[in-house]
């Protein structure tokens, strides 16, 4: 049983790799209906299929491979001209078949399905093509099969072996015959490369921990052969990872069918170009992107490419062209899906994302064409008028952001209205050996992959006091002027808060400024080691749902170290969208359904939020610096004057006169206001359902931060409307 | 007693090459006629080859034609593995020089038989 159990395993993966190679065939063949050796290898899928079924009793597979090889022989023999409806109908024979090898994978035997619909449509189209071109040339095989087998056994009995058959010239054959692919190549089984690839992993920790022993010890002749080692391993390890390498091409090769269907089934007209299918990349990316890939090129079809007339009446060919290219680029490979169909409007982007409330009307102000089609990834964006069965269903271009993110990589929209759209895809080459920070915190080593770092910022002493602000807890860090959300890791991994530094004792602060999504936050470490080339272990089930952690991998002194979810971390922080991306990086302020908020205390016990993206500093200011102009405080600030408006006092309230004042600065449009407030509580992220209560001017509504009602300030009224003017404090 | 397989179909190959290696063959693999025929040079020939008929590269019919042109396996016996499809085309293969044929799907038996009617295997 065992041994069948082998030849059925190879007949699913000799089977599979011909059809991909089919479906192929059936694309090219509809631009070369004559070519002999395409409708060769397509006749021998089926017959090589058909002939195998037979020594595994599968009867139907047989039954309609059969079907299948009869309509190709005749194509064959000119007997019957390829149509459209041939294409049709071998697609779907295609997938019958593919059908019945899945079933067989699963359950050992074929499917149970009444493939006799398609039979005998095949028949017929057979039927009607002999109509057409005549009776049939060649006798079928029913009529010769009778005579053969006597004549078989006959000439076999009169000539038992014989020398003397006739020699004909200039056979090519003879001599040295042409290298056949099988002889270059040979297949592998895929758990032996895994496990090829662990091995490596283990000797690069292995070389990595010998070198750590001899680093200190320079006279020692070892020193050289590690070094030796070190080359070896690295070599090694390159050459195990390029087994592992699979060109695009291989995943590329369903497009082309895949583009056929689609467009056939929206009535559009479309074909497919590729550039760089020969670009490799490690097995599991491969995987990893095939479905975000299929999911761009539907949407390509369906929402990019125009239909035939629209096309024609802007003076573009009939059919339109997508394009494939992949190209490798440090050490990250870059996909680019470009279609020459009508584009994307950002105007119509912020239309829908307005409509959709996935944006307020002032943060639509505020975002310029690029941040417009970066909306088009977010949840619940759909620009398709109607819900298509092509790339509808509900599932939106945000899945192919979180797919493409959750193995490192990115993705970027360009689009020219009228003239098409390019989404750019960059993913790493491998996701098994990748480099990373190593940093402590609390006693223990974390890897953070180098692919979301930015920078490091080491503070000391002084300037660590100064430049990060520990208000009610929650410390930011001005970066080059900008606010940088902080998150202690030790906070994170369930340690003790942060304090503010105590006094007398030097402060020291390693920030490391990461990026997750289009957010930037500051990760406060013990300590930075160095940058190492890890080798990635999956988590143990119980670990694997902490959102914190994306595996593990074992250092050079043999100890293991979590390897950091840079993305798991911003959430856990609480961090969602635009959590310091407003503050830090402006022409980022992406428009998503959640926001930051920054909450401040009135005193008495109220609260107030305000949008984040609105502050751009928080300062402490001696309260003797304020001065009074005719109808209002003002504070000298930056070389300017800064208005300041006194929020407990604004919404009649009392405040207790104090030698410092906490100031929130807030633009809008250019212009400054200072917000003197009580305290600085937190910074939220939110999706919140704004009401309008019948506020107080000044007040944009209501929301529920936190789980507590919390009236938002309308700042631009604040500064630009008769408020301003108000006297404050 | 050596056997040379020339099958394009892993899958054939595996099925017919058990089958063999049962009846006490040592058993070599070749992907198409031209591969069967370097094979053999390798190998120093053997005494049985199974040739299918339709292959990618060089054909099941070419092979058997280039073995024949040479002596040095002329002791060989060739049998062809065919489909029904395909019996329009075993004479011309007898004709050529092979031996035998043996239809899919065959069993071991089946196998047995006709290398017994060959001379090649006695149960």
């Amino acid at each position: 049983m065992g041994e069948m159990d082998l030849a059925i395993q190879e007949f699913l993966i000799e089977s599979r790799e011909n059809l991909d190679q089919l479906d192929r065939d059936l694309i090219a063949i509809e631009k070369d209906p004559g070519s002999r050796e395409t409708l060769d290898r397509m006749f021998r899928t089926f017959h090589t299929i058909k002939g195998t079924c037979g020594f595994f009793d599968f009867p139907r597979l047989e039954t309609v491979t059969h079907a299948g090889e009869g309509l190709l022989c005749d194509l064959r023999e000119g007997r019957l001209a390829w149509s459209l409806a041939i294409t049709g109908i071998l697609l779907e024979l295609v997938d019958v078949v593919r059908r019945h090898l899945a079933g067989i994978e699963r359950t050992g035997t074929e499917l149970e399905e009444d493939d006799s619909f398609l039979v005998e449509a095949l028949g017929r189209l057979r039927d009607r093509g002999h109509d057409t071109s005549g009776p049939p040339i060649v006798p079928g095989p029913g009529s010769i099969a009778a005579p053969a087998r006597p004549v078989a056994r006959a000439a076999a009995a009169a000539t038992p072996f014989s020398g003397l058959a006739p020699a004909s010239r200039g056979e090519p054959a003879d001599g040295s015959p042409a290298a056949s692919p099988s002889e270059g190549t040979i297949r592998v089984d895929v758990g032996l490369l895994d496990k090829l690839m662990n091995l490596v992993g283990e000797l690069v920790l292995a070389r990595n921990q010998i070198f750590r022993f001899t680093v200190d010890d320079h006279t020692s002749s070892i020193e050289g052969a590690v070094q030796r080692l070190s080359l070896i391993t690295s070599e090694l390890q390159e050459g195990v990872m390029r087994t592992r390498m699979q060109p695009i091409g291989n995943l590329w090769n369903r497009f082309p069918r895949l583009v056929r269907d689609l467009s056939l089934q929206c009535g559009k007209r479309a074909k497919i170009e590729m550039v760089g299918k020969a670009t490799g990349l490690d097995k599991t990316v491969l995987e990893a992107i095939k479905d975000p890939l299929t999911h761009l090129i539907r949407n390509a079809i369906d929402h990019g490419i125009e239909f035939p007339e629209e096309r024609l009446a802007v003076g573009k060919p009939a059919e339109g062209t997508i394009h494939l290219r992949a190209y490798h680029e440090g050490g990250l490979v870059n996909i680019e899906i470009h279609d020459d169909g009508a584009g994307v409007a950002p105007s119509r982007i912020k239309q829908k994302a307005l409509e959709r409330n996935l944006i307020s009307p002032e943060q639509a102000a505020r975002l310029d064409d690029r941040d417009l089609l970066r909306l088009i990834f977010q949840p619940g964006f759909s620009t398709a008028e109607t819900v298509t069965s092509v790339s509808g269903r509900g599932v939106g271009l945000d899945v192919v952001k979180t797919n493409v993110e959750r193995i490192g990589g990115t993705v970027d929209l360009q689009s020219e209205p009228g003239q098409g759209s390019t989404f750019k895809v960059k993913i790493p080459l491998t996701l098994a050996i990748i480099p990373a920070m190593i940093v402590t915190s609390g006693g223990d080593r974390y890897a953070i992959p180098q692919v979301s770092l930015l920078e490091l910022v080491r503070l000391e002493g002084e300037d660590a006091c100064r430049r990060i602000e520990w208000i009610q807890g929650v410390p930011l860090y001005r970066l080059r002027g900008e606010l940088l959300p902080l998150v202690d890791l030790n906070r994170i991994l369930g340690g003790a808060p942060p304090q503010p530094p105590a006094p007398g004792v030097d402060p020291v602060a390693n920030i490391v400024v990461l990026q997750a999504d289009n957010r930037r936050f500051g990760l406060i470490v013990t300590e930075v080691i160095d940058t190492e080339e890890i080798v990635v272990k999956p988590l143990a089930w119980q670990l694997k749902k902490i959102p914190i952690y994306s595996g593990a991998t074992i250092m050079g002194d043999g100890r293991v170290a979590l390897i950091l979810d840079v993305l798991g971390i911003a959430r856990t922080a609480g961090m969602n969208a635009q959590g310091g991306e407003c503050a830090c990086a402006r022409s980022d302020v992406a428009a998503d359904a959640t926001r930051s908020f920054l909450l401040i205390g009135l005193g008495d016990g109220r609260r107030l939020a305000l949008p984040l993206e609105v502050v751009s500093r928080l300062e402490e200011i001696d309260a003797g610096t304020v001065e009074t102009t005719v109808n209002r405080e003002v504070v000298q600030y930056r070389g300017g004057i800064l208005p300041l408006v006194n929020l407990a006092t604004r919404f009649g309230g009392a405040t207790a006169p104090r030698d410092r004042l906490q100031v929130v600065v807030a633009s809008d449009n250019g212009r400054d206001v200072g917000f003197v407030v009580e305290s600085i509580l937190d910074i939220v992220s939110a999706t919140p359902e704004v009401r309008d209560l019948g506020n107080s001017p000044g007040i944009l509504g209501t929301a529920v931060l936190q789980r507590q009602v919390i009236d938002l300030l309308d700042v631009p009224s604040l500064i630009h409307g008769p408020a301003a003017t108000m006297k404050g404090a | 007693m050596r056997a040379l397989i020339v099958e394009d179909s892993c899958a054939t190959r595996t099925i017919l090459s058990q089958i063999l290696r049962g009846l006490g063959f040592q058993v070599v693999e070749a992907g198409d006629g031209s591969e069967g025929l370097v094979r053999l040079e390798e190998t120093g020939g053997a005494d049985l080859a199974l040739v299918d008929w339709n292959m990618p590269g060089m054909n099941g019919i070419d092979f058997v034609r280039a073995v024949r042109r040479r002596a040095a396996h002329d002791s060989m016996r060739m049998m062809m593995v065919t489909t029904e499809t395909e019996l329009e085309s075993i004479a011309r293969a007898l004709e050529e020089g092979a031996d035998e044929y043996v239809m899919k799907p065959f069993t071991r038996e089946v196998i047995a038989q006709k290398l017994e009617l060959m001379g090649l295997w006695l149960e």
